[in-house]
């Protein structure tokens, strides 16, 4: 086999499988030579992805949720470590009494905060595009390459930054798999959400980044309401 | 209304009838026109024609001349005969008093 048939078989695999019979058969037929084929190729399938960009969906999973999302899902992840790690402390370490107070409150709540705001922002980002999910999965990981590289907390792990991508990777799976959730679950995140958050509306500048991330728990809520009535209960997560 | 090489490519399906595919298409369209149409631009106009209804496409049959492989045919629905009468419609409609058209007119009587 020779070298341009050989890249013109690795360029074709780009193409969807049935996309990829009728253009290699089309070549065939009008006798194309290969290196203008590899050409066309590269042509049609970057016109594809072009395309996918004139929606607004992959710009809000890129720019409206990967980036803003993952930026402030670092310094909650971050908090929520050195919170821990004082408890952690003051409880086991120095042999202090087990206290129930305001703290641990608050960390418990961060911590579900964290869980639910990260599985609702990457179910929602996973869903609304699958197709470019990859590109905003590599810019969700452009601010965590710029903390990593800058995080100067002696007492933590940088992996602490990284704590947000648990849940988030768990929401990313099942975005891509289905449209939305049931109805149900999907009001239990947004109240659960919205209930933890109250505390923040009365200071300054939390409640853009608290709205920054608790739209997508509302989305969910907005997109399950609309097909409940539509689609039978067979499944807790609903397919399209 | 449907762009201009939405028209093209839906007035060479409409004239190779049941034979109109990837390649028929591209060929008439470059026989008709005298201008190179590339796969992408051709396969991304079927797509965007299928999307708003105007076409629908299936997989036919493979050929010994395609290498056993299959076609990807294309046929138009109502409303693209529709969508391609309206382009047309307009294109003579605005093109009535343009002196070329005018000339064309003087021309052939």
């Amino acid at each position: 086999m020779s070298l341009s048939s050989s890249v013109l078989r690795a360029v074709s695999g780009l193409l969807t499988p049935h996309e990829r019979e009728a253009v290699l058969g089309d070549f065939a037929e009008l006798g194309a030579n290969d290196w203008r084929s590899i050409a066309d190729i590269l042509d049609l399938y970057f016109r594809r992805r072009i395309m996918l960009w004139k929606s607004w969906r992959p710009w809000l999973a890129a720019f409206g949720l990967a980036i803003p999302s993952s930026l402030t899902l670092m310094g909650l992840s971050v908090s929520i470590a050195q919170s821990g790690q004082r408890w952690i402390n003051a409880c086991v370490l120095n042999g202090a009494q087990v206290t129930l107070g305001p703290g641990f409150a608050l960390l418990l709540s961060n911590i579900v905060l964290l869980v639910a705001w990260s599985f609702t922002g990457a179910f929602v980002m996973g869903s609304i595009s699958r197709r470019t999910v990859r590109i905003s999965v590599a810019l969700s990981f452009v601010p965590c390459a710029f903390c990593l590289a800058r995080f100067r907390i002696e007492s933590l792990s940088r992996l602490c930054l990284l704590l947000f991508m648990i849940p988030a990777a768990w929401g990313l799976a099942h975005g891509l798999r289905f449209a939305h959730i049931r109805l149900r679950s999907a009001i239990f995140l947004a109240a659960i959400i919205t209930v933890l958050t109250i505390p923040a509306w009365t200071s300054k500048g939390a409640w853009l980044p608290n709205w920054a991330l608790s739209w997508p728990a509302w989305y969910l809520v907005a997109t399950a309401s609309r097909s409940a009535g539509s689609l039978k209960d067979r499944n807790p997560w609903q397919t399209n | 209304m449907v762009g201009e090489f939405e028209y093209v490519l839906l007035t060479a399906a409409a004239t190779l009838g049941d034979d109109a595919y990837g390649a028929a298409i591209r060929q008439q369209i470059e026989s008709t026109t005298g201008r190179r149409c590339s796969i992408g631009a051709l396969y991304t106009t079927i797509d965007r024609l299928e999307s708003k209804g105007l076409v629908a496409t299936w997989m036919g049959e493979a050929t010994s001349e395609r290498g056993g492989r299959a076609k990807r045919m294309v046929r138009l629905t109502p409303q693209g005969v529709r969508a391609a009468k309206d382009f047309y419609n307009a294109i003579i409609r605005v093109s009535r008093k343009a002196s070329w058209a005018v000339e064309g007119r003087k021309g052939t009587v």
